[in-house]
């Protein structure tokens, strides 16, 4: 029994092991594709994001001028599959609070490209907040990586737990995770799958339920605390078709 | 100091790219002071399709430092530094 033991413990080094000869790696529950954008890849010439990255999901059929401006705009960083990948990218990439003003990183995942057009977005919403720059500067990294470990870990979506059984458990709503840096606040993004509609009670609990995770795990804020003031916002989430609409069509955010 | 034990221009290929994928997570015992991934997180994990969360998570910082392989140079894609300071008022 031993000597199987042995054997066994031998045939799988993970890199807590074997920081340098490890053989195994812990695949993510989904694959993952970091963008960016910002002033400097804009009207630069640099290499161009291959369509063939992302062949299920093609261009909207009549993209507007914007949209296909800004596709070739948006950069492809890296796309990776397990643990050891991601801390690699993180650990070799600049941090949030180190982007030029006006930057964006996109971590979406692998497939769906990083735009409401997109057809795993295009019936969803988005919870962010928005955080002044000056409070926030020695924070935002922090906040940037609680996000990205529980779009990763794929902690968010609380229904992936509750499900009774293997082949009960359903899609998880989350599409990808957003930071912007603008010259006076950072904002946070969760885009989701769905969007609650009218009298859709299950799924707007099943989005609350996301928004509380982000603010209280992720943000570390208390439930009950609030947050909008000069330059910040509450929690909100609105799905992407009501945030078109303006002025007497504006639709309230369900906020947390 | 200038010695190095590999020479820069012949990387050997990286652990990374050779290990294979963990399909049972129950497979693997972990050195001692490291946390296991929370099993309440997947219990109805299908083949492959693991959560994780934060702490366990966290643990790989400080050792998964080696660049991927397939990242791009930075600043090829317009992604550097920029001198923040103070920032500028709208």
């Amino acid at each position: 029994v031993e000597v199987d033991m042995q054997a066994h413990a031998e045939s799988i080094r993970t890199v807590f092991n074997d920081p340098t000869n490890f053989n195994v790696k812990h695949p993510l529950y989904s694959p993952w594709a970091l963008w960016f954008d910002s002033p400097a890849t804009k009207g630069r010439n640099l290499p161009q994001t291959p369509m063939s990255s992302f062949p299920q999901t093609p261009l909207p059929q009549t993209p507007s001028v914007a949209a296909a401006g800004w596709m070739e705009d948006i950069k492809k960083v890296i796309g990776f599959d397990s643990v050891e990948e991601f801390w690699g990218l993180y650990n070799n990439i600049i941090k949030p609070s180190e982007l030029p003003p006006k930057a964006n990183y996109y971590l979406f995942k692998e497939g769906i490209i990083p735009a409401w057009e997109d057809e795993a977005n295009k019936n969803g919403g988005k919870w962010s907040i928005q955080l002044p720059k000056d409070k926030n500067r020695h924070k935002i990294d922090d906040l940037w990586l609680n996000t990205m470990l529980a779009a990763i870990g794929e902690t968010f979506d609380p229904a992936l737990t509750e499900a009774e059984s293997e082949d009960s458990v359903p899609r998880s709503l989350i599409t990808g995770v957003i930071v912007s840096t603008r010259p006076q606040f950072y904002r946070i993004s969760i885009w989701t799958r769905s969007a609650p509609g009218q009298d859709d009670e299950d799924m707007r609990k099943r989005i609350e339920a996301i928004g509380r995770h982000f603010k209280t795990a992720v943000l570390g804020y208390p439930e009950s605390q609030k947050l909008s003031g000069p330059l910040a916002t509450e929690v909100e989430f609105l799905s992407h078709k009501d945030s078109e609409k303006k002025g007497k069509q504006a639709k309230k955010p369900i906020v947390v | 100091s200038s010695t190095r034990n590999q020479p820069i221009s012949q990387p050997l290929p990286s652990a990374l790219a050779t290990a294979r994928i963990i399909e049972d997570l129950g497979s693997v015992s972990y050195p001692r002071g490291i946390k296991s991934p929370k099993v309440e997180l997947n219990v109805n994990a299908k083949h492959g399709k693991f959560r994780y969360d934060r702490d366990f998570l966290m643990q790989f910082m400080k050792i998964c430092k080696d660049k991927p392989d397939n990242l791009p140079p930075l600043d090829a894609i317009g992604l550097e530094p920029s001198e923040q300071g103070t920032g500028i008022p709208m």
